[in-house]
């Protein structure tokens, strides 16, 4: 019986805890868990930590960027693996992702932004103008920003929209003036919780929004290609039962999303007026209504 | 009376099967749990439980000797009838040991379909006096869960009267608004905080002004109405000494973890006061973890009386996460979704549409009726600097109805507690001679006080969250003539409602709207000295106050003769261009909130209103005149915008 330890910033990646959960009981291991949520708090992570070592735990699995550097600051050996990680190399993780050159491997969470230009080419064939709203402050978004805008290169005008603090999303109509066909939200904390709020000035400018977080699209954006975080946290589980029988966590590589899902919103696409093209609907993988 | 294992309910949420296990197995004797449709839990698509989880929930904590409760505490909406009736008949099927509701179609469509399962009230039904819990009790209601705004003490007293059990929220996220009665997010964003979708207005940051000094209030920190955790872990005997029976813990969508620790500390604490309650000692050890874990700081709420500043938490380094910033609120050139009504539909219009309009005094009234109303609202919350309506101004007022053949009716505060039930039965019972045409009431618990102590036609405002015609039929029940519909309804529900309620249906078309209602007084929290004493010192008299938002709109906040805060919507709502499809749509009165305006204002708005629906009516040739709206918006303190008629549906 291993005793693993789960470091969770918040509730709402519980989704990759279950994948993680169930992964494990599908290559065969049982286990306990010692399963500590700091509930948003990120300043929380680094004393769960501590609580998680001096329970003992034989691996940790941390969910977030944060939890995975709280669990990889500790000084001891406990080996870690995270997901959904961004950015590992830029975060500090890893040393690199095919040789993470540590006690810290996992599952990133990054989609390609080739991947979702393609997707927003396909749900949006006459889009030409994409805004990018994004918090300044966010290195996640910032790479994903910067990944986005190298791949949109000769396919989109990008108009960036950067904001600095929450409280700018309040005067974000009047940003939204200039010709813009769809609005895209890459990943980010401040933008994925305020999404009432963007969804609010979309809405009333007609543009629709492409998310990047599962729970955006389900609140109205009209869809997006997104990470499942079960597959991420199943994945994550075949590479701790690897770690556990022996292995190296700096001989097991950094994985990444293969298959991202697409979700659609049809209340969004009737408010905009919008049909789904069928190839698009068929492969969804969920259509909320 | 000696107190057992069974005189105290510790009960758990749960928003997961795992947080069920992790309530049971520390020792929750009861549970609550939501399904996937009609509760107040909506934001997550995998929380809740699904029909073939609820149902194995049941047996699971059956199997375990804890009792499960299952939340329906939704308002409904026309269109969600058929689909409550099926769930509700799953719901006898399963069995759990009560439900528990909000909308007052609960109560019609149980009785209806002769389900027997015990229902307890949510506190989102706001209830707050004696007279609603024996109302309630006719109708198979065993518990209560109070307003979060009553003390320990009141509570004790309604126990005592009616023998009704007392459920309290003991720890977890609290609102600093009257629950049920805030409407910030459901009109604004069309996510109703009724309906298990607040998007959580309270939790934005905001500047207190005064604009009668040109004062700012930055400090003590931007969140002004962020309210704290409720935590009564240190005061668990004095809450088992007022007869509170079940201990309930907030927080159906936290994590199993979390669930389990808190109901293992209060299960601790419970049994040791039981089996020893005078050599009980808080657990110091206990009480550390809890300070440790906890997202915001603590506070006891109400339970001791108001808490004032102390409860709120300013700066926002504690609060967990956001829902929404501020937002630029519809205005008119917003565009209304308001349904095209088939042109093969039975007209529905009525033969002459009533207009009616609440006034703050006699020159607003005299200018009401003068002007074409055809009904006058006058009583109720008086706000500063206005005065409360005397015996003798009322007096006057039905002389001025009767000279104008219009009918006069008196209305009543939203919030009646204690003090406000012995003056509304006083009220009531001199109405007799006053010989006004009508009382209106707020909550169930005055209308049966009104039902009581009159013999008028009783007329029933907004604050019942009307939002489907079994809700009606249940109000005609009681006796009520006319009936107020939700203010967060869109225009589609509105008409939906128009058709099917058996009672005449009134909605609101102009005014300020109360986005919320707080027993927390902002000025007084903000005044430095009564911020040290707790003692008010009169702060606010003269100040005229508002909040500012971070899309710059002012919220102006209305103080009460009680000295509730009314905090308004940034812009006052206008329908004047969209009568003519709520008309279409069957609605037959029409109000206008005029207590905030000045009497001139106030004819301004009959005028126009009396010349649009006198149009509708075919009883003018005219077309609609743009002029007028040009008019009303340049004589308004404040922008104008459409309300919840911006959304299809509200959420």
């Amino acid at each position: 019986m291993r005793h693993i330890g789960i470091l969770q910033l918040t509730q709402h990646l519980d989704d990759a805890v279950q994948g993680f959960k169930a992964g494990l009981t599908a290559c065969g291991l049982t286990a306990t868990f010692e399963y500590l949520c700091a509930d948003g708090n990120a300043a929380l992570l680094d004393s769960l930590a501590l609580s998680l070592e001096s329970r003992g735990v034989d691996l940790i699995f941390a969910c977030s960027t944060p939890a995975a550097k709280a669990a990889k600051a500790l000084t001891g050996d406990i080996p870690v693996v995270f997901t959904p990680v961004f950015d590992p190399v830029g975060a500090g993780l890893v040393a690199a992702l095919d040789k993470p050159g540590g006690k810290v491997t996992g599952m990133a969470g990054m989609v390609a932004a080739p991947a979702k230009l393609a997707f927003i080419r396909q749900l949006l064939p006459e889009a030409k103008a994409v805004a990018v709203l994004y918090h300044c402050a966010d290195p996640n978004s910032l790479l994903e920003v910067s990944h986005f805008t190298t791949a949109a290169e000769g396919l989109y005008h990008v108009i960036p929209l950067p904001v600095d603090q929450p409280q700018d999303l309040s005067l974000l109509g009047e940003r939204l003036t200039v010709p813009i066909d769809a609005l895209f939200l890459p990943i980010g904390k401040i933008i994925e919780e305020n999404f009432a709020t963007i969804a609010y000035y979309a809405d009333l400018a007609a543009i629709p929004i492409i998310a990047s977080s599962g729970a955006n699209i389900q609140a109205g954006a009209l869809g997006g290609l997104v990470a499942d975080h079960y597959k991420l946290g199943w994945a994550c589980a075949a590479q701790a039962v690897n770690i556990l029988d022996g292995a190296d966590p700096d001989s097991i590589p950094v994985g990444s999303v293969d298959k991202p899902d697409i979700l659609l919103n049809n209340f969004a696409a009737h408010n905009l007026g919008i049909e789904f093209p069928s190839a698009l609907a068929v492969t969804a993988k969920e259509i909320f209504e | 009376m000696l107190l057992s294992r069974q005189s105290v309910e510790l009960l758990a949420p749960a928003g997961t099967w795992d947080s069920l296990e992790a309530a049971v197995a520390a020792g929750a004797d009861a549970v609550y749990l939501g399904g996937k449709r009609f509760n107040m839990r909506l934001h997550r698509s995998d929380a809740n439980f699904d029909d073939e989880k609820l149902a194995r929930a049941c047996e699971y904590a059956h199997a375990h000797g804890v009792k499960l409760y299952i939340t329906v505490n939704n308002l409904v909406s026309e269109r969600e009838l058929p689909a409550m009736r099926s769930y509700l008949e799953l719901l006898a099927t399963i069995k759990p040991d009560s439900l528990l509701v909000q909308d007052l179609a609960m109560l019609q469509l149980v009785r209806q379909m002769g389900i027997t399962i015990p229902l307890h009230s949510s506190v989102m039904m706001n209830i707050h006096n004696e007279a609603a819990v024996r109302t309630l009790q006719e109708y198979g209601v065993t518990r209560v869960v109070f307003n979060r705004e009553m003390s320990l003490d009141q509570l004790a007293l309604v126990r005592e009267r009616t023998g009704i059990e007392l459920e309290y929220f003991v720890h977890g996220d609290m609102c600093i608004a009257h629950s049920g009665q805030c409407l910030h997010s459901g009109v604004v964003f069309g996510q109703s905080s009724n309906r298990g979708r607040c998007l959580k207005p309270c939790r934005w940051p905001y500047e207190l002004v005064d604009s009668s000094t040109g004062r700012t209030h930055c400090e003590p920190g931007p969140y002004k109405l962020a309210m704290n955790d409720m935590c009564l872990y240190r005061h668990l005997p004095q809450l088992i000494q007022s007869g509170v029976c079940s201990f309930k813990l907030e927080g159906r969508m936290r994590t199993a973890d979390f669930v389990g620790r808190m109901v293992s500390l209060y299960r601790r604490a419970i049994d040791q006061y039981v089996a020893d309650p005078s050599g009980y000692v808080t657990n110091e050890a206990d009480w550390q973890n809890l300070q440790e874990s906890r997202a915001r700081d603590f506070t006891t709420c109400y339970a001791f009386g108001n808490p004032g500043a102390g409860a709120v938490g300013f700066s926002g380094t504690r609060e967990p996460r956001f829902f929404s910033q501020a937002v630029k609120e519809a205005a008119m050139t917003t565009p209304a979704a308001l349904p095209l009504l088939k042109s093969d539909r039975p007209s529905a219009k009525p033969v002459r549409p009533q207009l009616t309009v609440r006034v703050a005094d006699l020159p607003s009234l005299l200018a009401a009726y003068q002007n074409g109303a055809d009904i006058a609202y006058v009583g109720g919350e008086a706000f500063q600097p206005a005065t409360p309506w005397s015996q003798e101004q009322i007096a006057a007022a039905v002389d001025l109805a009767d000279q104008h053949n219009t009918a006069l009716v008196v209305t009543t505060p939203r919030i009646t507690t204690l003090r406000e039930c012995g003056e509304l039965e006083q009220l009531f019972a001199c109405l007799a001679k006053l010989k006004p045409h009508g009382v209106m009431v707020s909550n169930i618990g005055a209308l049966r006080l009104a039902r009581s102590f009159t013999r008028l036609p009783v007329h029933s405002d907004f604050s019942f969250n009307l939002f489907n015609s079994a809700a009606a039929c249940w109000l005609q029940s009681q006796g009520v003539v006319k009936a107020t519909a939700s203010l967060e309804a869109s225009g589609e529900q509105i008409i939906d409602l128009a058709v099917s309620s058996p009672l005449p249906l009134e909605i609101i078309v102009h005014g300020p709207l109360e986005a919320m209602v707080m027993d927390y007084c902002l000025p007084k929290a903000l005044a430095a000295d009564s911020a040290s004493t707790g003692l008010c010192r009169d702060t606010c008299s003269g100040g005229e106050y508002a909040l500012k938002d971070s899309a710059n709109q002012l919220h102006p906040v209305k103080i009460d003769q009680y000295c509730r805060n009314h905090v308004l919507l940034a812009n006052d709502l206008c329908l004047l261009p969209h009568l003519a499809g709520l008309y279409a749509g069957g609605v037959s009165h029409y109000r206008i909130e005029g207590q905030h305006y000045t009497p001139s204002l106030v004819g301004q708005l009959t005028a126009a209103y009396r010349r649009e629906l006198d149009r509708l009516s075919g009883q003018s040739g005219e077309n609609f005149d743009p002029a007028l709206l040009t008019a009303i918006a340049a004589s308004s303190p404040r922008e104008l915008g459409i309300g919840a008629l911006r959304y299809r549906a509200s959420r």
